[in-house]
């Protein structure tokens, strides 16, 4: 494994985490800032909450391209693409791009090959989805047992977001002996749950296009004020950071420096077919009016996303820059930890000698950032525990209160062991997210684009796949993750890691690339060599492809039980 | 004395113990029973997704048959039993947070009685879920017969 992640696992002693250079200290004009966005979501959720429960409910009203597009982009951005991505170029220069490579490609592959097919399918959840296309309630279970793993792995990197940032606002808290950087995830991840709780599902969902609104323009804002009061750039930054490339030196800007050639390939796989699997993404596209709005709104929903992603690469050279000139030395030994590479956004406002009301301003971006990402994951992963499980396996007769007690008991639970596993996070922010994007890469996607595009995919082939996909997940996660949790550490050597050749060849960041293709073999071998699927299930592939477009808000089952 | 006894129900065991009582109220006052199922909005955000809620909201419940079904299930069962007592029976279904959603029905159908049932919670899930019969016991002005669950059993 390359020297960049080795550097962020020297993580033994990472418990105290403090990223240099971050003026670690209260500040009154910050604190208020982000204090007043917590109360207007609250405020938000409030307002939506009651509108709802009072029950105005409009027949014929639907979501337009331009609004599902926003909720993909609110949803999808967290502080990963906020201030993991900008952290992992400016810490390993060009491997930082895989990310952005990645995450765009993703919504190619979604437009051309599910957004419109998933339409029309027509199910409620993922799980939902593969429980019904292979005719099994164990593949049910395996799906939601994964949606609920991807909720808590991608929220660990939320949660080291939220507390890193948090540092430069409210200071050093010291709760009960905690660490600065772990009380500030404890108390972000309360907040978190707290505002769940209090604003309702359905507001926490309201808030997304505010929280959107906030993170892009804080985001930008940042950018061009840094760009410009540091005479980097005038209009386009995303552009103008080129011309520091002299200055930040080969490992910024020369490919392959850190992180080689397979590395940086396994990364963006991962990350394209994570990006299809993930039950929080492919969800907006169950309900939306028609196949044209499902892929309509999968292009809005990218362009929302561009205007951070290309001004990242900016962001991270700028923050570079500023940390060469006022700190020391980026890379080599010391160089640039990895918590000081995961606030560079923050960073390289406050080297600007920007107001502290400016830097918290950016600063509030990445928390909202954190925010919406993590109540969509929560409600994901709630909903895979009391609907799929709770409901569809252990008691079928459950009513809505008992459904409300589960769905409650797993977010506070979801809360719970994400605040653990971020007290010592293994890994850069953006590297915790890559973990849950291998998982939906390697177990969710090969049964969605088999389930969809081939109509012999059986129960036997899914079963097979979806087991062989969650192993080859794991090996790596216990290889390179588990030694940071005290589990296996005494096998490990002195960079954290088990086996560095296992590491290098099926690395936990990228393992989809070894993954898909051998779950495809695997799920098409096994439904080849045993019975094919019903012939009411061909139909149901078949009608999401037929050219023949679908009335509004019909679903292929639909479809298919009025032919008979 | 009622003209309008309303049941609301969510399927459950509970939920049916107050049944039997309001066919026979209803009877004696040849009243009209009201079955209402309520959406819960928080268990369909929980359970199903806030996309979901949005597709409950637009009222397009003929493409969620899993869902419509539930309901259809609840208040049938307050139809069968009021027919086959003879009783005038409408069914009802509606959405938001139960308490308010029942309260407001009220308030839109000339409701004179409330016949509900209740689990008597106690602990955790009384922490967690409240009770929909105490909060609307607390919202109307209205008589309110509350059926506890339990009761039959100690009988």
């Amino acid at each position: 494994m390359s020297a960049f992640l080795a550097h962020a696992g020297s993580a033994v002693a990472q418990s105290g985490l403090l990223p240099e250079g971050l003026n670690v200290s209260f500040k009154a004009l910050p604190a208020v800032l982000v204090t007043a966005m917590l109360l207007l979501f609250l405020v938000i959720g409030f307002v939506f909450k009651v509108a709802d429960t009072e029950g105005m409910w409009v027949a014929g009203r639907s979501i337009g391209n331009v609004e599902n597009g926003m909720a993909i982009g609110a949803n999808w951005m967290s502080a990963a693409s906020y201030l993991g991505m900008a952290a992992l170029i400016a810490t390993s220069g060009f491997y930082g791009l895989a990310f952005i490579v990645g995450w765009s490609t993703g919504y190619f592959v979604l437009l051309i090959f599910m957004a419109a097919q998933m339409r029309r399918f027509g199910k409620y959840t993922a799980p939902d989805f593969v429980g019904d296309r292979f005719n099994s309630d164990t593949a049910r279970a395996i799906a939601a047992l994964t949606t609920f793993l991807i909720a808590f792995v991608y929220a660990i990197g939320q949660a080291r977001g939220m507390g890193l940032v948090g540092l430069y606002i409210f200071g050093d808290l010291g709760i009960l002996g905690l660490t600065g950087y772990q009380s500030m995830v404890v108390l972000m991840m309360a907040i978190t749950v707290g505002y769940l709780t209090l604003s309702g599902m359905l507001g926490a969902t309201k808030n997304m296009a505010v929280q959107y609104v906030i993170l892009i323009v804080a985001f930008l804002a940042g950018l061009y004020v840094v760009g410009f009061v540091n005479g980097y750039s005038t209009i386009v930054p995303q552009l103008e950071y080129g011309a520091l490339f002299a200055q930040l030196g080969n490992e910024f800007s020369e490919p392959f420096v850190n992180g080689g050639y397979y590395l940086w390939i396994a990364t963006a796989f991962s990350l394209v077919v994570g990006t299809c699997g993930l039950p929080h993404v492919l969800v907006r596209f169950y309900t939306v009016e028609s196949e044209r709005t499902a892929r309509w709104s999968t292009v809005w929903g990218l362009g929302f996303i561009l205007l951070l992603y290309l001004g990242s690469p900016a962001f991270a050279a700028f923050g570079t820059d500023l940390y060469a000139n006022n700190i020391g030395p980026v890379y080599g030994d010391p160089g640039m930890t990895a918590a000081a590479g995961d606030v560079i956004v923050v960073l390289a406002a406050q080297l600007s000698n920007l107001p502290t009301w400016f830097v918290g301003f950016v600063a509030a971006g990445g928390i909202a950032a954190a925010i919406a990402t993590t109540a969509g994951l929560f409600i994901t992963g709630s909903s895979a525990i009391s609907h799929d499980i709770y409901k569809n396996l252990i008691n079928e007769d459950a009513t809505q209160r008992q459904q409300v007690f589960v769905g409650r008991m797993s977010i506070i639970a979801l809360g719970v062991i994400t605040t653990l596993a971020a007290l010592d996070p293994a890994a850069p922010i953006a590297a915790l997210v890559s973990y849950a994007f291998s998982l939906a890469g390697a177990v969710l996607f090969p049964m969605f684009f088999l389930g969809l595009w081939w109509e012999n995919t059986n129960r036997q082939g899914a079963l097979a796949g979806m087991t062989t996909g969650l192993v080859i997940w794991t090996i790596p996660m216990i290889n390179e993750v588990m030694p940071n949790y005290g589990l296996l550490s005494g096998a490990a050597g002195s960079d954290g890691i088990v086996s560095a050749a296992l590491a290098q060849w099926l690395p936990a960041i990228g393992s989809a690339l070894v993954a898909v293709p051998v779950v495809f073999a695997v799920t098409i071998v096994v439904s080849m060599v045993t019975a094919e699927p019903d012939l009411e299930t061909k139909k149901l592939v078949r009608q999401c492809h037929s050219p023949e477009p679908m009335s509004q808000q019909q679903s292929a089952e639909d479809v298919v039980s009025s032919d008979d | 004395m009622y003209d309008n006894i309303l049941v609301p129900t969510d399927g459950s065991e509970t939920s049916r113990a107050a049944v039997d009582q309001a066919v026979d109220l209803a009877s004696k006052y040849d009243a009209t029973v009201h079955a209402l199922y309520v959406f819960d909005i928080d268990a369909t955000n929980l359970a199903l997704g806030t996309e979901q809620v949005e597709r409950i909201r637009r009222g397009k419940l003929d493409e969620m048959p899993e869902v419509k079904a539930e309901a259809d299930d609840a208040t049938g069962y307050v139809a069968e039993v009021a027919s086959e007592h003879g009783v005038a029976v409408e069914e009802h279904v509606t959405g938001g947070e139960p308490a308010r959603a029942i309260r407001k029905f009220i308030e839109d159908n000339d409701i004179d009685l409330v016949v509900m049932g209740s689990h008597g919670r106690s602990g955790l899930s009384r922490v967690v879920l409240g009770s929909v019969a105490e909060k609307v016991l607390r919202r109307t002005r209205l008589p309110v017969l509350v059926v506890d669950a339990h009761g039959e059993d100690e009988q």
